[in-house]
């Protein structure tokens, strides 16, 4: 599968054959940037070692992240990535330097792009309370009893907490419920997907 | 095999698996550490370089003391949320491997003399949803009205302060009652000498 550069991309990756030897700075500050976020001042000491203009040096280093972000992505071949920036006439040694870019951090730039997906809330812990109701202002001498309980989620580093209660026959109902749901992993049906992903 | 500091039930694995590193602290600096495993429980801070010189001697990595410090938890406040008195506590120990007389013994008598604040320390932090922080009160007299020139009535106002679970936020709820409808709050009924279904 090739890469697609567009012509914005190209133009900003047309500065890569200016800076010559320090190819290899760029590309750690391009890496840099995935992990951590933009450095405008990493650029600008780049920009005056080299003497090219910061504006510059910061697009090439996005060209550079964007071309390893979707490579990783796609998880393209040594090949593919090859023919991919032969369309942008580098050098045959500019072009060694951006495959071993890419190869050295794939799996690493793969890994920070997996934590990038949305998440549903998460569990986080759970308090519970079982009460028994005695009395109440329209009824005297009951027995009533409810269990509440406190779910405590995470999503996103938000903590969010859902009040429940219910009456312990509905619990039970549920606790019945969710054991079925793990024995479902038991069937043959699941154990035969489980064992074709392994 | 059913155990009662673990709730009547089966020891969990991981406790199984550590009671053999708590086997290779001495029995000295197992009972201090049990100390500061106890302020932490009852919400003090826990004082964690202190463990760390405590088990430098026994040669433990920092993941082995982590699981010390969690096993010990484990144990001590699941038998005071179970209510186990420190005898049966200091067999079922020797039961898990744990050495008599010193190690099990001075666990269960740090235990034992903490006992009562833990489990109120664990009351305390049940769930609770909301608290009721505080009332505030004031009577008016009402004199006068636009619509009324001689009212001469009382009114209370009351202000109830509600502490959010963890006493974070604080809402006031304000409420302003006739002084027959605050009769009915305080006493469930109408005051005498007012028509029954009059409304107040």
């Amino acid at each position: 599968m090739l890469l697609v550069l567009s012509a914005e991309h190209r133009a900003h990756l047309g500065c890569l054959p200016r800076a010559g030897g320090a190819v290899g700075e760029l590309g750690r500050l391009a890496l840099e940037q995935l992990r951590r976020g933009a450095a405008p001042r990493a650029c600008e000491s780049a920009a005056r070692k080299l003497n090219i203009s910061v504006d510059i040096i910061q697009h090439g280093v996005e060209g550079l992240v964007y071309l390893l972000t979707e490579s990783s992505k796609l998880m393209i071949s040594e090949v593919d990535f090859q023919d991919s920036i032969n369309v942008l006439g580098f050098s045959d040694e500019l072009n060694k330097s951006l495959l071993q870019l890419y190869l050295d951090n794939r799996k690493e730039i793969r890994s920070i792009l997996g934590e990038l997906a949305p998440r549903l809330p998460s569990y986080h812990s759970l308090e519970w309370r079982l009460d028994v109701q005695l009395a109440s202002r329209s009824l005297r001498q009951q027995i009533k009893p409810a269990v509440t309980m406190k779910l405590h989620l995470n999503q996103n580093e938000d903590q969010t907490a859902q009040v429940l209660q219910t009456d312990p026959a509905t619990l039970l109902h549920l606790i019945q419920q969710l054991e079925q749901a793990l024995g479902e992993m038991k069937m043959n049906h699941c154990r035969r997907i489980v064992r074709n992903m392994k | 095999q059913r155990f009662r500091f673990c709730g009547d039930l089966d020891c969990p694995d991981w406790v199984l698996a550590e009671i053999s590193t708590l086997a290779k602290i001495s029995s000295v600096k197992l009972k201090l550490i049990c100390a500061q495993v106890l302020r932490d429980l009852l919400g003090e801070p826990i004082e964690y370089d202190k463990i760390l010189k405590l088990t430098s001697d026994a040669k433990l990595e920092s993941g082995d003391v982590k699981a010390t410090i969690a096993v010990l938890g484990f144990i001590l406040s699941s038998a005071a949320k179970h209510n186990v008195d420190s005898e049966s506590l200091s067999s079922e120990l020797q039961q898990l491997g744990l050495p008599k007389a010193e190690h099990a013994g001075g666990l269960c008598r740090s235990y034992e003399e903490k006992q009562s604040p833990l489990q109120d320390r664990l009351r305390a932090c049940s769930l609770r949803l909301s608290q009721l922080g505080s009332v505030r009160w004031r009577v008016d007299y009402t004199l006068s009205s636009s619509e009324l020139q001689e009212v001469n009535e009382p009114v209370v106002h009351l202000t109830f302060n509600v502490c959010d679970r963890e006493c974070e936020k604080m809402t006031a709820v304000p409420v302003t009652l006739s002084a027959n409808k605050f009769w009915v709050l305080l006493a469930g009924e109408a005051p005498r000498g007012v028509a029954a279904g009059t409304s107040l």
